[in-house]
C-alpha cells in the first residue's frame, strides 16, 4: 500500500487541494482538543509535582523544570499522538471503510485513479505537516496551564516557575520531540488508512467498526513500539 | 467498439464463480447480464472492468486484450469507461458539480470555464440543471442515480457498464433510468453492459441479453425471445410469480 500511495500524483493540484482539505480535517479540527488537555495536564503535572516534593532542600523552581521536562519530552508527542491515534485514526479508517462499502474506491478504480495515492497521500502529508504544530502547540499550553494554576494556587511564584522552565534547558528535548512527531505522524495516517481500505465490503457497517477498533489499537502500539526505539536511539 | 469476453473464468476461496463465460457485447446496444441473486453477473462485471482479475480467459475492449494489459496500458482504457453503480457510488463530501467534474479534473486538460460547461452540459442531459451546489445526502435515489450517469459520461466514454441501475427505485422512476440509459447509448453510439434482475427493464431496454446461471452462460438472445423462449429456468426467471404464468397461460 505504502508503494502505491508514493507514486506520482495523477494531478498535483488534486493532491494539493486535497491535502488542505486534510489539513482542515485530521488538524485544525483536533486544535480544541490539543488545547484543552496540554492546558489540564500541564496544570495537573505542576500540582503532582509539588505534592510530591516535599522536602526543604529541593528548590521550588523544581516544579517548574520538571514540568517543562514531563511536557516537552513526552506529554506534547507521545500523549497527545496516542490522542490523536484515537481521534483521527478511528476517522480515517471509518470514512476510507464506508468508501469501501458504498462502493466509491471502486468508482475512482474504474474511472482509473490509483485510489490508494488518492485518498491515502493527502492524509500522509497533512498529518505530516501539522501534527509538529499540534505539538508545539501543545507545549506551550501545557507550560501555560501548569503556570497559571501554580501561580493562581500559590504553590509557586511565577519567577521561580520560569526560573525552572529556563533551568538547564536543552532545545534539543524540542527536536526529539518533534522527530518522535513525523513519525507518529506517518504511522497516525497509514495504519487506519490501511485497516479502512482493506475492510471487507460484506462485513458491512460491523466490518467499518471494527476496522476502525482495529486501527485504533495497531497504531497506538505502534506509537509506544516507536516512542522507545527512537528514545533510545536519541537519547542514550 | 464492442466488448468481447472469451472463456472467462473466476473464482474465490477454491469455489468457481464464473464458469466458461463467452460473449459480444455489441456496440451502439444495451447488453444486459441477467440472472438470479448469486448468480456471478457482479462478479462478471467487475471482471470485465478490471476490477477483479481473471483466473483465465480474456477481455477484449475494441480489439485491444485487456486481460494482457499492465496497469498503464489499462487506464487509458478506463479512461473511456463510465461506470453507474448499485448504490450510485457519489462522492460524498463533494456537490454534485464537484462529483460530475471529478473525472474532467483528474483526465482532461480542460480549463475550469470548459469543465463548468461541460458538467453543466451533462446535468442538463439527466434532466438535473441548477443542482449543482446539492450533496447527495440531499437528492433522492433517482436524483443519485442521474447524477452518477452525468458523471460516468463527463468524459464521453466509449463503454457505459450499469450495475443494477433500478435497484432501490420505484417502477416509474426506474423506466426513467433505463430510458435514459438507452437514449445515451444511442446518442452517442456507445457499448452499454447493464447487470440487472428487473424484469421490467429486461422488456424496456433488452437488445442483447445474456442469462447467467450458477456462473454460466445459460441463454443469449433479446427481449422478444426472452418470453417465447422454451428454456426452463429463463421462463421460470421471466414468469416468477403466480400473477404472470396465469398471464403467460392466458396468452398462450
Amino acid at each position: 500500500m505504502i508503494g502505491q500511495a508514493f507514486k506520482k500524483p495523477e494531478k498535483w493540484s488534486v493532491l494539493r487541494k486535497n491535502t488542505v482539505l486534510e489539513i482542515n480535517s485530521i488538524g485544525i479540527s483536533s486544535l480544541s482538543i490539543v488545547a484543552l488537555l496540554s492546558l489540564f495536564m500541564g496544570a495537573v503535572m505542576v500540582i503532582q509535582t509539588a505534592a510530591n516534593i516535599d522536602s526543604p532542600i529541593i528548590p521550588a523552581y523544581t516544579v517548574g523544570f520538571a514540568t517543562r521536562e514531563s511536557i516537552l519530552l513526552e506529554f506534547s508527542s507521545t500523549m497527545i499522538c496516542l490522542i490523536l491515534a484515537g481521534k483521527v485514526g478511528s476517522n480515517i479508517a471509518s470514512e476510507i471503510g464506508t468508501m469501501r462499502l458504498t462502493e466509491q474506491i471502486d468508482a475512482l478504480e474504474v474511472m482509473g485513479v490509483n485510489s490508494i495515492n488518492h485518498l491515502v497521500l493527502p492524509k500522509i502529508v497533512a498529518a505530516i505537516f501539522i501534527f509538529p504544530f499540534l505539538v508545539l502547540l501543545s507545549m506551550g499550553l501545557g507550560l501555560i496551564g501548569g503556570g497559571l494554576i501554580g501561580t493562581q494556587t500559590g504553590i509557586i511564584t511565577l519567577e521561580k516557575y520560569i526560573m525552572g522552565l529556563q533551568y538547564y534547558f536543552d532545545p534539543f528535548s524540542i527536536w526529539y520531540s518533534l522527530i518522535k512527531t513525523l513519525f507518529f505522524a506517518f504511522f497516525i495516517a497509514t495504519i487506519p488508512s490501511y485497516f479502512g481500505y482493506y475492510v471487507n465490503p460484506s462485513g458491512g457497517a460491523l466490518e467499518v467498526g471494527r476496522s476502525g477498533t482495529k486501527s485504533v489499537v495497531a497504531s497506538s502500539m505502534a506509537i509506544l513500539i516507536l516512542n522507545l526505539i527512537i528514545t533510545y536511539f536519541l537519547l542514550l | 467498439m464492442s466488448i468481447i469476453v472469451n472463456n472467462i473464468h473466476k473464482g474465490f476461496s477454491g469455489t468457481e464463480i464464473i464458469k466458461d463465460i463467452s460473449f459480444e457485447f455489441e456496440k451502439g446496444k444495451t447488453n444486459l447480464i441477467i440472472g438470479q441473486s448469486g448468480s456471478g453477473k457482479s462478479v462478471l462485471t467487475k471482471c470485465i472492468v478490471g476490477l477483479y482479475e481473471v483466473d483465465s480467459g480474456e477481455v477484449i475492449y475494441g480489439g485491444e486484450n485487456f486481460s494482457a494489459m499492465n496497469k498503464a496500458e489499462r487506464k487509458k482504457i478506463r479512461t473511456q469507461i463510465g461506470m453507474l453503480f448499485q448504490g450510485s457510488a457519489l462522492f460524498d463530501s463533494y456537490s454534485v458539480e464537484e462529483n460530475v467534474m471529478f473525472p474532467l479534473t483528474m483526465f482532461s486538460d480542460m480549463s475550469k470555464e470548459e469543465m463548468l460547461d461541460r458538467v453543466n452540459f451533462c446535468l442538463k442531459r439527466v434532466e438535473l440543471e441548477n443542482k449543482n451546489h446539492l450533496y447527495p445526502s440531499e437528492l433522492s435515489g433517482g436524483m443519485q442515480k442521474r447524477v452518477a450517469i452525468a458523471r460516468a459520461i463527463a468524459l464521453n466514454p466509449n463503454y457505459l457498464f450499469c450495475d443494477e441501475p433500478n435497484s432501490g427505485l420505484d417502477p416509474k422512476t426506474s423506466i426513467v433510468i433505463d430510458n435514459l440509459i438507452y437514449d445515451l447509448t444511442k446518442e452517442y453510439d456507445i457499448t452499454t453492459v447493464i447487470i440487472t434482475h428487473d424484469m421490467n427493464s429486461v422488456m424496456e431496454i433488452g437488445e442483447n441479453i445474456m442469462y447467467i446461471h450458477e456462473g454460466e452462460n445459460w441463454w443469449t438472445g433479446d427481449k422478444h425471445s426472452i418470453v417465447t423462449t422454451d428454456n426452463k429456468e429463463i421462463s421460470e426467471f421471466v414468469y416468477a410469480s403466480e400473477f404472470m404464468k396465469q398471464l403467460r397461460g392466458k396468452l398462450s
